[in-house]
């Protein structure tokens, strides 16, 4: 007996994120590579704050900076280039002629990576703040609920658009990637509060969700001196959050069917190497 | 047969165009392609490499978009409905590579199940009936990586089978594989068509035996155009009247008789002195010619080794059609 | 003809290098793309200084830090291209095993695709020092540079980064799809332990044991002895190795190279061996 549509793509998001929850399991080395190493180069910028006599809240910026880059990282490398390798590997074929949405295989992709990346970012903030003895407030946890959720969402709608646009793009795909890694960092603020690049950037640069999603992040883990480092307020920031993700969730939809389509006339869909 | 046919294309057309001048030139890969299928058939697309084959089949199971032109699979007009159509084909090709290496082959076959909606207990009874018909049960548990070539393409078989498709495409599925995995296949596409109702299976090949055992019918294509669409019998009687047949006698000192025979159109020989036989080859516009040749062969000492008759080939037909064999 | 062939295949595998770095996009795109990365990498840490300084660059650390931002690219870079080659090779074009199968020696293969990297590292570099010299009042003196000593450490530094690289590439053969998580461990502890981006005096007293015993700290310290000697003339003491002479600089360079040289062709060839032995040269682990 076969489901209709909202089941059978449900179904799809399950097995397609089953390869990434077992190749975790079966290939634990990334538990080494993934947990302790990243806290290095987190660590090199706080001991630059350090040296620099910076205020305090500054390591624990580069800290909670270091654990988004996980998420960043799992963006443009474990989704929206995903496609691009599946159609190297021979997959992307299949997946395009079964009766599901796209965005089915890229939210199982997702799902399925979740495990690494949450682990990935909560044990840089855990070392981190064990390591560099940062007091972090919890007061607000229902508001970092909230924009924790908002971000992540937005995020993942964000890379299931650039998963898109890769698929076209072709074999600039890594290279996308590689190129959209510390430009964002330096854009969004990853390791500094993103006002300090000026009004008009920072509006620019917080399209990409993780930059208010930072910035009210900081807010709520610093609420006394957090404030003096914030672009927008977090109610603000939560907010544009959540239209963004809207705003993303309905893009990639249409990017993503856009693309196909594009990709189908012109014959490059399941060309390998283009 | 139902009035719907389970593929029909009209004036199917496909021009793959350069993305710069300088890269290449324009490609007619389908040139006005009319094809229909009936429900239940197995189908043969016969053609050399790059000949279209493969970029109809892309258009067919909705990767591809043709340029103009119509094409239809199971009702369903494949730019407007293409999610109906999905619903109800899949795709084998020859040398897939696809799946994950760190899976097992029943969880990567469970993982594919779940894109075509099919419960978990269901998929996994149907995966490991599949695997028990294609010699595969011992390998159920193990990793795709370790499977050989072989193994590696009957899991795909079944990849594209376990989710009972009403149409199957199978592009060159048997590519590279020794006789006995091939053979397995075969039966198994040939075992499925008869069994099932209104199962459609459209096949490419250019293994010409491998299209005469399976297919009802057979088209032959070559640089996008089909040249001919008929049974794999009535293609060779397309070929020519007369008939071959090959003779091996012990050594014939005197052959001149032999091309007097009454009924034969043209005789060559060639003498194997080391193995003492003379091989015979006739071609006769009367088949009962054999019976005067075999009585002349005898009446001049020599002993009958072998007779063969030789039956034009879709090799023939093909040769006939294009004018070259498959590069 | 051991040599001849070695150099042929480094030839080759170099062109293959560059067809690999460069083709995947127009030449105008590739400019923007040499351009915009190397100076991003380094501007995030400008911004963090700017946030703190409140604007001012023309400090000695700053020159420090910059500079050995700017040549910590060579390290990532370097230790990166290794890994992904056989990663790309392996996983995604699938010709790793018939590269390897091939009567070259596989090693030379590795150098002359990383020489590629090394290549176009080279102009970030450049295009970084230049910026921050034109734009942010980097103290280089050009007058002043100690042309024998920068070049001789450059040199011996990439040689032994080559090195190390043939050392990950060798661990490669072993892991899933984590390449990038490799390179990013290694070059995570050269940049924190090497004194790149802050003198090793910052740090606890077990990790500057540590950090003397790593050969990219003394790279450093040559690095900036050569282009900027002033600035750490001026730092003295801070820098943590003022003990050294320039000679015993390079002599420690030299023997940690060769040291490097032996380790890493051990562990390429155990890993090697390994890998043969469970099957992993073809092994393909996409999830």
């Amino acid at each position: 007996m076969k489901d209709g549509w909202i089941k059978r793509n449900l179904r799809a998001v399950r097995g397609r994120a089953y390869p990434r929850v077992i190749g975790s399991t079966r290939e634990p080395s990334w538990i080494l590579f993934d947990v302790a190493l990243p806290l290095l180069t987190v660590a090199a910028y706080a001991y630059i704050y350090k040296f620099m006599d910076a205020p305090k809240e500054f390591v624990g910026f580069v800290i909670l900076g270091g654990a988004m880059t996980a998420f960043w990282l799992n963006i443009l490398w474990s989704m929206a280039s995903q496609l691009y390798w599946e159609k190297e590997i021979g997959n992307l074929s299949l997946y395009l002629m079964a009766p599901i949405s796209r965005m089915s295989i890229l939210a199982g992709m997702a799902v399925g990576g979740l495990f690494e990346t949450t682990l990935r970012a909560a044990s840089t903030m855990a070392i981190g703040i064990l390591v560099f003895g940062i007091a972090l407030s919890l007061s607000s946890p229902i508001m970092l609920i909230i924009v924790f959720i908002v971000t992540m969402i937005s995020l993942y709608g964000m890379g299931m658009m650039f998963a898109s646009l890769y698929l076209l793009f072709g074999r600039e795909a890594y290279h996308m990637s590689n190129l959209m890694t510390e430009p964002i960092y330096l854009a969004s603020g990853f390791y500094f509060p993103v006002k300090y690049l000026g009004f008009w950037a920072a509006a620019g640069a917080s399209i990409i969700p993780i930059t208010l999603g930072l910035d009210a992040l900081r807010q709520l883990f610093y609420p006394t001196t957090g404030a003096a480092y914030r672009f927008l307020s977090t109610d603000a920031e939560a907010i544009i959050l959540g239209i963004l993700c809207v705003v993303f969730i309905v893009l990639s939809k249409l990017s993503l069917d856009y693309m196909e389509k594009l990709g189908k006339t012109s014959g490059r869909l399941t060309l390998r190497w283009q | 047969m139902g009035d719907t046919p389970a593929v029909e294309t009209k004036a199917l057309t496909r021009i793959f165009e350069p993305k710069k001048k300088k890269e290449g030139k324009t490609v007619t890969a389908l040139d006005r392609v009319d094809l229909r299928i009936e429900k239940g058939e197995l189908f043969g697309l016969l053609g050399p490499n790059g000949a279209g084959k493969t970029t109809l089949l892309k258009i067919l199971s909705t990767l591809l978009l043709p340029t103009s032109g119509k094409a239809y699979v199971a009702g369903f007009d494949l730019e407007k409905d293409f999610v109906e159509v999905r619903r109800r084909i899949n795709m084998v090709s020859g040398g897939e590579i696809s799946g994950y290496g760190l899976l097992t082959v029943r969880e990567n076959l469970w993982m594919f199940t779940q894109f075509y909606g099919i419960k978990s207990r269901d998929a996994k009874d149907r995966i490991d009936s599949l695997l028990d018909q294609f010699g595969l049960s011992d390998k159920r548990d193990e990793k795709v990586r370790t499977l050989s070539t072989g193994q590696r393409q009957k899991m795909n078989v079944v990849r594209g089978f376990v989710t009972d498709p009403e149409i199957i495409f199978l592009d060159e599925p048997t590519l590279g594989l020794d006789v006995n995995a091939s053979r397995v296949i075969r039966d198994y596409i040939i075992d499925w068509v008869a069994k099932g109702k209104d199962k459609t299976v459209l096949l490419t090949t250019h293994y010409m035996a491998e299209a005469d055992q399976l297919c009802d019918r057979i088209a032959i294509i070559d640089e996008g155009k089909i040249l001919a669409c008929n049974t794999p019998a009535n293609l060779k009687k397309m070929v020519r009247m007369n008939k071959t047949f090959t003779l091996d006698v012990t050594l014939l000192a005197d052959k001149s008789v032999l091309g007097t025979v009454k009924g034969v159109d043209k005789f060559t020989y060639v003498d194997d002195a080391e193995k003492n036989l003379t091989h015979l080859k006739f071609v006769l516009t009367d088949e009962s010619a054999v019976s005067d040749i075999v009585s002349d062969v005898l009446r001049n000492g020599s002993k009958i080794v072998s007779l063969q008759k030789t039956e034009p080939t879709l090799e023939d037909v093909f040769i006939k059609m294009v004018g070259k064999g498959f590069e | 003809m051991a040599i001849v062939s070695g150099l042929r295949t480094f030839k080759n595998a170099a062109w293959l290098g560059w067809e690999m770095e460069a083709n995947w996009t127009d030449p105008f795109l590739f400019a923007i793309y040499s351009i915009v990365k190397p100076l991003a990498g380094t501007l995030i840490l400008v911004f963090m200084y700017l946030v703190i300084t409140q604007g001012e660059t023309q400090t000695m650390f700053f020159s420090f830090m910059y500079v050995g931002n700017a040549f910590y690219m060579f390290v990532a870079d370097v230790l990166f291209g290794v890994t992904w080659i056989i990663h790309d090779d392996r996983e995604h074009y699938m010709t790793l095993k018939q590269v390897y199968i091939a009567p070259i020696n596989f090693r030379n293969y590795i150098f002359g695709r990383s020489s590629i990297t090394i290549a176009i590292s080279s102009f970030g570099v450049l295009l970084t020092l230049i910026f921050g010299v034109l734009v942010l009042g980097v103290n280089i003196d050009f007058a002043s540079v100690n042309w024998p000593l920068f070049i001789a450490a450059l040199v011996l530094g990439l040689a032994t980064l080559a090195i190390m690289g043939l050392a990950l590439g060798g661990v490669t053969f072993l892991t899933a799809k984590h390449a990038m998580g490799i390179n990013e461990g290694v070059a995570g502890i050269f940049y924190v332990l090497s004194g790149v981006i802050f003198p090793i005096t910052i740090l606890p007293g077990w990790a500057q044991s540590i950090s003397k015993f790593l050969p990219v700290t003394y790279w450093m310290e040559g690095i900036r002895r050569g282009l900027e000697p002033s600035v750490v003339a001026q730092l003295g003491p801070a820098t943590g190795l003022q003990g050294f002479s320039d000679l015993q600089l390079m002599f420690i360079l030299v023997v940690t190279a060769i040291v490097f040289l032996f380790v890493s062709l051990g562990i390429f060839r155990y890993a090697d061996k390994v890998a043969r032995r469970k099957g992993k040269i073809d092994w393909t682990t996409a999830y």
